[in-house]
């Protein structure tokens, strides 16, 4: 199936670009037929993070540091998380979750007959703009944890933040597109949500907390494995900790690899289609 | 319309021997059946298509007949690059299918009538405009193809009203829209016009025609509709049980499995007795309706032409849905 590469050469950036701002234009146009929905989910997740924020507050009264990590740094780490699973629910997941509706009611064909790489047309065509807030709370806890840090922010630690940034987005993306792809072999996965959360519970923590002799294994596994502790922990250990190099470039190493991986599995499991009856 | 060199003598769409088989689960009823299957599956091998072959020209409006599960879609899906054959070649506007050249998809389109592609949620417009940059398509020549489309289909009103408050005519309508607006050279329609009323069945017919005619685009129809059939097709390709049973003209297909036609008879008052002894005899009021072996109409007509108070007499080829009925059981039994 070669159609999707020429595609991506002939196109150029500039048209794919394009096309996301239309999707993103049409998708809040959609959002906006039901702004009742919207407005809950923000107050849901306002609420939510509320919760999050007295919890780690309580903590911190008690203790100045959890595994190295101090209260503002905590914050950081938070709003990291927060934006980064933001970026991910705004743009892919709600996609990834419906590419096994598409499969198991033949709804797919109408995307692999599209001039356009497929890959793309299916992880972005509707941006899910309810959950885009995050994205800005969790900027805003980043800002704050950076002020309250007062540490100054060199060129070398916001690249290093932003390059690992990247690559974390790139292992969450890699990791729920595979998960999607397998709809097309199991046509139901509905365990995709069970697995993609998870892959997000363990970004949640820092990677430090699995230092205990018992949990070594589990940081290995999920360090060299299957990378999710590395999603949030390394952009935000860069920019607030120590930035070590040798974590940074297996990061980025790992977002690499997973994005190629997961391209792998697309195309396998598109090759693979039957496309349901009529 | 541009037409790649490998089919410009050619035919725009040639099948050669096209097979395709699949595996499928099969499951005992019970529990203990079900455990046992986790197990060891057992697998049936369905040939859904079997070595069929055909060519089409450039510009032709040819139908697929056959019933539910002949494997109509599956050819057309193997034509429109969807299913992988398990052998056998195609060519599509001088493109290999299944390659999913993007050069190929520009130039076609599917329309499945049980399955939608626009926007639930959003005016059929917004689709459109989606549509415009996902086909990269010049905004001068959208609009000119969209202003065209929207007055053939007479949907003016409606392209800016959400698709889920249109009725099922009027999104069907819309999806065609949606399918030409890049002009495709080849269209394949897989029952287009499926749970439609009359009045929007013969819309989209005259739209479907007037478009094979401005453009010489290349079509190909599967419907259960007779009347769709009729109006747009005159070749037919018929398929049952996978194998391609008959491709020639529709009339062609009336002559070989019709083997019976239809002898009205209009009397003035009451129908006489007896007419039973011609044949099959339905009676309503005073007229009545003969189902005759062809062999024997010339003398039926005689021995009835001078019957007292016959005022009207007439011979028809029985409805077009009962020879099909006819033709595809005919084919099911054969090899």
């Amino acid at each position: 199936m070669e159609g999707g590469k020429d595609a991506g050469i002939r196109r150029g950036l500039g048209s794919y670009f394009r096309l996301l701002g239309a999707f993103g234009r049409f998708s809040l146009n959609r959002e906006m037929a039901f702004r009742g929905n919207f407005l809950m989910k923000v107050l849901l997740e306002v609420v939510w993070l509320g919760i999050l924020l007295l919890f780690f507050h309580t903590i911190f009264r008690n203790t100045s540091r959890i595994e190295g990590w101090n209260e503002y740094q905590y914050l950081f780490f938070l709003g990291c998380y927060y934006a980064l699973e933001g970026l991910i629910e705004t743009l892919f997941l709600e996609n990834c979750v419906e590419f096994g509706e598409l499969v198991r009611t033949g709804n797919l064909d109408f995307f692999l007959l599209k001039p356009i790489d497929e890959q793309f047309l299916l992880s972005f065509r509707h941006i899910d703009w309810s959950t885009a807030p995050k994205i800005l709370i969790g900027g805003a806890l980043m800002g704050f944890g950076l002020w309250e840090l007062a540490e100054p922010v060199t060129l070398a630690r916001l690249g290093g933040f932003l390059v690992a940034l990247a690559s974390g987005i790139a292992m969450a993306y890699s990791f729920l597109l595979m998960l999607a792809s397998t709809a097309i072999w199991m046509v139901r996965n509905q365990s995709l949500m069970e697995l993609w959360w998870l892959f997000s519970s363990l970004m949640r923590y820092p990677r430090d907390i699995y230092e205990e002799p018992w949990a070594v294994l589990i940081q290995k596994v999920f360090t060299f494995l299957l990378p999710a502790l590395l999603v949030v922990s390394v952009p935000a250990e860069a920019m607030v900790r120590i930035l070590e190099p040798a974590i940074l470039g297996w990061t980025i190493c790992a977002g690499f690899m997973m994005l190629l991986a997961s391209r792998w599995v697309f195309r396998k499991a598109i090759r693979s289609y039957r496309s349901a009856s009529s | 319309m541009p037409v790649p060199s490998a089919s410009r003598s050619g035919f725009a769409i040639e099948a050669s021997h096209l097979c395709r088989t699949y595996r499928v689960g099969q499951k005992k009823a019970g529990l203990l059946a079900s455990l046992r299957g986790l197990w060891k599956g057992e697998t049936r091998t369905v040939e859904a298509v079997r070595d069929v072959s055909f060519q089409i020209g450039h510009g032709e409006m040819v139908a697929f007949l056959g019933p539910n599960g002949a494997g109509k879609t599956t050819t057309l899906k193997m034509l429109a690059g969807l299913v992988y054959p398990t052998s056998g070649t195609a060519r599509v506007l001088g493109y290999t299918p299944w390659e999913r050249e993007d050069s190929f998809r520009r130039q076609f389109s599917l329309v499945m009538g049980q399955k939608n592609q626009l926007w639930w949620d959003l005016p059929a417009a917004d689709s459109f405009e989606l549509h415009r940059e996902i086909y990269s398509l010049d905004r001068a020549r959208f609009d000119r193809t969209l202003g065209e489309l929207v007055e053939l289909f007479g949907v003016e009103k409606l392209t800016r009203q959400p698709v889920r408050e249109l009725s099922l005519g009027e999104r069907m309508k819309m999806e065609l829209i949606a399918s030409l607006l890049h002009e495709p050279g080849v269209l394949l329609l897989d029952e287009p016009t499926i749970g439609l009323d009359v009045v929007a069945q013969s819309t989209i017919q005259r739209c479907l025609r007037e478009y094979n005619q401005r453009k010489g685009a290349t079509i190909i129809l599967t419907s259960h509709y007779m009347r769709d059939v009729e109006a747009l097709c005159s070749r037919v390709l018929m398929i049952v049980q996978g194998a391609l049973q008959y491709d020639g003209q529709l009339s062609g297909l009336l002559d070989r499995f019709g083997r019976k036609k239809l002898v009205r008879l209009q009397f003035e008052g009451a129908v006489p007795v007896g007419l039973d002894r011609f044949g099959e005899c339905k009676i309503t009021g005073p007229v009545a309706e003969l189902n005759l072996e062809k062999s024997r109409v010339a003398q039926t007509l005689s021995a009835v032409v001078d019957m007292p108070g016959l005022v009207d007499l007439s011979v028809q080829d029985p409805p077009l849905e009962d020879v099909v009925a006819m033709a595809f059981g005919s084919g099911a039994t054969q090899p």
